[in-house]
């Protein structure tokens, strides 16, 4: 698709969300897809996000992503949530436990209490198709029991543009508590970069260019992200680079491969 | 060109194979999947398959099956493809349709060996319903039958009729023998079927040109903005062209207004066309739900419909009320006659006037409803498609046939 219908397609998809859930939210980790689907919102709801964004701080992410997130939320006047599982954090839980103790506790287990707190019936999230086999087969409105859970043997009937937005509670068999909105599942890593650089206004976290030979390429926490060889030191670098490379996006993410099955694992119960 | 690409047919015809085999070929796969894979190969004690590229659920590896629909992009040297396989097991059937109500073109995957079987009729029937006129056939497993000439022909002929008994024009279809697993005719020639001179798999989908026929205007609204004192109403150009100082009327509202601008994100716009999702300034209200088109060719609401649905995982009772949704409308409706029963595998109409149709079957229906803007699949497809929800549940979907417009 091109970089227009790309971007009609997304606003289409946040425009639904917002017309049909009472309370939405959209989750923000200060890297380029969410930052591209905030990007996506102000055109959306033109320039103001009327609804908070959420960062989940598992206190381990890098120190020029808390200052992108305070710098961006500033310029762009955002509804901040900070969510951080506190109690697991004071309990000194960390990669040290394994890094599916470590998501699970300090990334689901935070959005789990933050969606307690303020009562959100939808999150808006931006996983794309072609980031990891797993996240391929996803809806883009995709309902959360009230566990978490993903109930990926039964996934709803979503053909053409008509998603499926239960509000909370309904339905017969599992209860819908949220519904995951997904509106750029359908771009390509190379996609979210070409756009970037069209729009010219984006904001891009520095550790995205290379320093030293180096540069990430997705960013988590600090402890299990790692960066990948590289000179692109700007945006029209990275986008030659990706145009080429034969190595997976997420291949600096520790918790994609610990074992087999790690994503899908981590997605049931939760896990963006 | 972006090209939609569906791959349909019975369970171990080899449709994730064939997939696998286009991204490989095409070297989309990244270095370490195809690592990934091998190692998980090994860990399962089974030999190395391309169907592993596709089938990420722990469980799909376990037994050997996709179970939901999964959507790939590779690039040939002429398009960018999004490639969609989908289940082909009875059970899921809603993740089947899931998957084929994008594409532009589908292949049908039939096994040399098998030949034609239940789902191989059932998705044929079910792509006709949803309008997808372009179809190929991929004869696959020709390695299996020693590349034999006379049995692709056999098969070919079983599939004609099949084709032929849905209405397809079966003399435009193309049928090609290939092998997913060892890659013949996929994306390179054969050179163990001379006797074939066709194009190879990839070679056909690089020729579909996918025709834009001229539609009058018609933009859904999906909602009102009030931004800094204006009142913007947001939708999107389902057909034809949007331009500002347009006379319009918004139906089932029924307001005739002007467009008085076109609105996006820090700039105005003369004209907006099909697909921009655009802001539009008319001075009065309208709602979400609400179609807008020219005066010269208006939407118009209708009370009654005929439609072609098919059902998953509910019953359906004469009589019944449902909730429907068209492009941003949802309306209650009832199921006023259910004129024919039809088996969604044969395409066979198997009961007229009957009470009642269950899972899984499709049938011709009349609806009564609140007033709502649709228009006939065949003419505006964007507004002829329609889900029916229960409990916030889609449950169903099928096509406008006809209306008293």
């Amino acid at each position: 698709m091109g970089l227009k219908e790309l971007e009609n397609k997304s606003i289409y998809i946040i425009r639904e969300a917002y017309a049909e859930f009472e309370n939405p939210a959209v989750l923000w980790s200060t890297g380029k897809d969410s930052t591209t689907v905030l990007a996506l919102c102000r055109k959306a709801f033109f320039g103001k996000i009327p609804f908070p964004v959420i960062h989940i701080d598992t206190g381990y992410k890098f120190r020029q992503m808390y200052e992108f997130r305070d710098r961006v939320a500033d310029e762009w006047g955002l509804d901040l949530i900070i969510a951080r599982n506190e109690e697991a954090m004071n309990a000194g839980v960390g990669p040290g436990d394994g890094k599916f103790e470590c998501c699970t506790k300090l990334k689901t287990e935070a959005l789990m209490q933050c969606l307690d707190k303020h009562g959100f019936d939808a999150l808006l999230l931006a996983i794309r198709r072609d980031e990891h086999g797993i996240r391929a087969k996803e809806r883009v409105f995709s309902p959360r029991d009230e566990e978490f859970r993903w109930n990926y043997r039964d996934q709803p009937l979503e053909m053409w543009d008509q998603y499926q937005a239960q509000s909370k509670g309904q339905s017969e068999i599992r209860v819908t508590i949220h519904t995951r909105v997904h509106p750029i599942l359908h771009w390509r890593e190379l996609d979210v970069w070409e756009y970037i650089k069209q729009e010219k206004n984006i904001p891009v976290n520095p550790l995205y260019f290379a320093r030293d030979g180096k540069r990430y390429r997705s960013l988590g926490c600090e402890p299990c992200t790692s960066p990948i060889d590289s000179n692109a030191k700007t945006i029209d670098e990275i986008v030659e680079e990706l145009r080429t490379t034969k190595i997976a996006e997420r291949a600096g993410r520790a918790q994609d491969k610990e074992k087999a099955f790690m994503m899908q694992k981590l997605r049931a119960l939760g896990y963006m | 060109m972006n090209m939609n690409v569906v791959l349909v047919g019975h369970v171990d015809h080899g449709k994730s194979t064939m997939i696998g085999r286009l991204l490989y070929d095409s070297e989309s796969i990244k270095d370490e999947r195809v690592e990934e894979i091998q190692k998980l190969a090994e860990e399962y004690k089974r030999r190395f398959e391309f169907a592993y590229f596709l089938d990420s659920f722990e469980d799909e590896l376990k037994e050997e099956r996709t179970i939901d629909t999964v959507s790939l992009m590779f690039k040939s040297e002429k398009n960018y493809y999004t490639i969609t396989d989908v289940p082909g097991h009875k059970e899921f059937i809603k993740n089947m349709l899931t998957g084929a109500s994008h594409a532009d073109v589908a292949v049908l995957v039939v096994s040399a060996e098998e030949g034609v079987q239940e789902q191989t009729r059932r998705h044929l029937f079910l792509l006709k319903m949803l309008g997808i006129k372009e179809v190929f056939v991929a004869v696959n497993k020709m390695d299996a039958v020693d590349y034999k000439k006379e049995r692709f022909e056999n098969v070919k002929a079983e599939i004609t009729k099949v084709l032929s008994s849905f209405g397809y024009l079966t003399g435009q279809i193309l049928f090609i023998p290939v092998s997913a697993m060892e890659g013949d005719n996929i994306y390179r020639r054969s050179e163990r079927m001379e006797w074939y001179e066709g194009p190879t798999l990839i070679e056909a989908l690089d020729g579909v040109t996918v025709e834009g026929k001229e539609k009058p205007l018609r933009f859904v609204v999906q909602d009102v903005y009030e931004v800094e004192g204006e009142k913007i109403v947001v939708g999107r150009v389902e057909s034809g062209i949007l331009r500002r100082g347009d006379e319009v009327i918004f139906e089932p509202s029924g307001i005739r207004t002007k467009i008085e601008g076109i609105r996006v994100f820090g700039d105005e716009l003369e004209e907006a066309t099909t697909g921009d999702c655009v802001g539009v300034l008319i001075g009065e209200e309208v709602k979400r739900g609400d179609v807008g088109g020219t005066v010269e060719k208006p939407p118009k609401p209708v009370e009654e419909f005929l439609g072609e649905a098919v059902l998953l995982g509910k019953n359906l009772k004469k009589g019944e009320q449902i909730e429907l949704r068209c492009g941003t409308a949802k309306v209650r409706c009832e199921i006023k006659e259910i004129k024919e029963k039809i088996d969604s595998e044969t395409g066979e109409v198997v009961e007229r006037n009957p009470d009642e149709i269950n899972e899984h079957d499709a049938a011709t229906i009349v609806f009564a409803t609140e007033p709502l803007v649709i228009e006939k699949f065949a003419e505006i497809p964007e507004l002829g498609r329609f889900v029916l929800v229960e409990n916030g549940r889609n449950i169903g979907a099928g096509v406008v046939l006809d209306a008293n417009f």
